[in-house]
């Protein structure tokens, strides 16, 4: 009887809690909760951190690892460098287009943020960054790499800090551009099995190793942000539309800074 | 004075769940550890303690994700009526049946989450959680239950040795 009771009045409070914390009548307190254990955090991070790397790199770790980071980072900026290059190109062959470009994407200012916690679900892909809406940062809101690669959006926004849905969390959604062939299509996330893109054209030509970028169409990136490059393509000749595997640029497991893009207004978020 | 020492505990447990469990990914899952040590603790201990710890240590996790407020001290329930286990369980000694127990509960824990994110409007895909979610964390679940079921075992015998009676009942 006074486990049945218990269920019940905890699982009451509970209910009115998710409520609350969906009204955002909670934030103030995440917002202080967030402030009091982002030190914690960090600390406990930090000496989890040999461990992590261990489990990450048997053997080897310690030169392997910077080695692996710094080819990383290279290959990233020069992803992004080609992928710069090459929007260059066609912009340049265009000039309608590059007049659009110009105008859909201002000088770019950021912010940048540093990764304190990543969320713990199993099932969402999303990470804490230590500037909120006091540093200007709004829901919606473009994050990028060092490497200026695609991580994100910025989901929830406290005081201080600040939620970042990653472009693998299974509801993220980006409409997307080979940039080779210029074939459109939506980089998904999915459920731990990494990017896919869909709603390509079946004539479109996509291969492995193309390079993937944000496109313009419904105005919630800027246009030519890299995203990752195509992995694998699949597809029959009968199927309406191809699928590609997505690998992304950025190093989304491995993040400590990122850059928020606050110049950038999606297109959902702007006032009528 | 018991829950001096014990909710810290569980709290500093909660936290570092959030601050290093993702960088821990096995069978492409992470392990959730506060809901392992809460189900060994009730099957050790008896759920009266569990009883204060889920809904302290579920809202302060809740408060530093972005779940919502809430949200794991409900999936953290089923670990209280979870503790029947124990009694129904057909042969002697408790590790067998926490290991049981703990699989359930992160079976319970996971489905419970779901439809809460569901509700609020930021549901997983429900077919596809199933084989790359629920069932992997549920067996990694059961995987590191000796890392706090031993430890908890430990400190109920030595606490039941330095004073005699002070097991709780569940």
């Amino acid at each position: 009887m006074r486990t049945l009771v218990w269920l019940l009045v905890v699982g009451l409070l509970a209910l009115l809690g998710i409520a609350l914390s969906q009204l955002g009548a909670l934030d103030p307190f995440k917002n202080g909760a967030l402030t009091v254990a982002s030190p914690l955090e960090r600390g406990l991070r930090a000496a989890a951190s040999p461990a992590a790397d261990f489990f990450d790199n048997v053997a080897d770790r310690q030169d392997l690892e910077e080695e692996n980071r710094l080819l990383r980072q290279q290959i990233e900026d020069l992803t992004a460098e080609i992928a710069r290059l090459k929007e260059d190109q066609f912009m340049a062959a265009d000039l309608a287009e590059l007049a659009e470009v110009e105008n859909s994407r201002p000088d770019d200012q950021f912010l940048v943020a540093r990764v304190i916690a990543r969320d713990p679900s199993n099932l969402k892909e999303r990470l804490a960054i230590d500037c909120g809406s006091d540093d200007g940062v709004s829901e919606g809101m473009v994050v990028m790499s060092e490497g200026a690669s695609l991580v994100g959006v910025t989901s929830k926004v406290l005081d201080d800090f600040a939620w970042v849905t990653l472009i693998t969390d299974s509801n993220s959604n980006v409409n997307a551009m080979v940039l080779e062939s210029r074939a459109q299509g939506v980089v998904n996330g999915s459920l731990h099995d990494g990017l896919h893109m869909d709603l390509i054209p079946q004539d479109a030509e996509v291969e492995p190793g193309n390079t993937v970028t944000t496109s313009a169409l419904g105005g919630n990136f800027p246009q030519a942000l890299l995203i990752g490059q195509v992995a694998s393509v699949r597809g029959e000749a009968q199927d309406v539309f191809k699928k590609a595997e997505v690998q992304p640029a950025a190093s989304l497991s491995r993040l400590e800074n990122v850059l928020v893009l606050t110049s950038f207004t999606a297109t959902r978020l702007e006032s009528p | 004075m018991r829950y001096l020492l014990f909710v810290p505990l569980v709290l500093f447990v909660a936290l570092g769940q959030v601050a290093a469990a993702p960088y821990f990914p096995l069978l492409g899952v992470t392990a959730n550890p506060l809901l392992v040590l809460l189900m060994c603790w009730t099957m050790v201990r008896g759920s009266r303690e569990t009883m204060v710890l889920i809904p302290l240590a579920g809202t302060f996790k809740d408060l530093i994700t972005t779940d919502p407020a809430g949200a794991s001290v409900l999936a953290l329930l089923p670990i209280v009526p979870l503790a029947a286990i124990r009694e129904r369980w057909p042969t002697e000694g408790e590790f067998v049946p926490t290991l049981a127990a703990v699989a359930v509960a992160s079976l319970s824990y996971h489905l419970v989450y779901m439809m809460i994110l569901t509700a609020v409007g930021d549901g997983p895909p429900w077919l596809q959680s199933p084989t790359r979610v629920i069932l992997p964390a549920a067996l990694l679940n059961a995987l590191v239950t000796p890392i706090f079921y031993l430890p908890v075992r430990w400190a109920t015998a030595l606490s039941e040795m330095v004073r005699p009676g002070m097991r709780v009942a569940g």
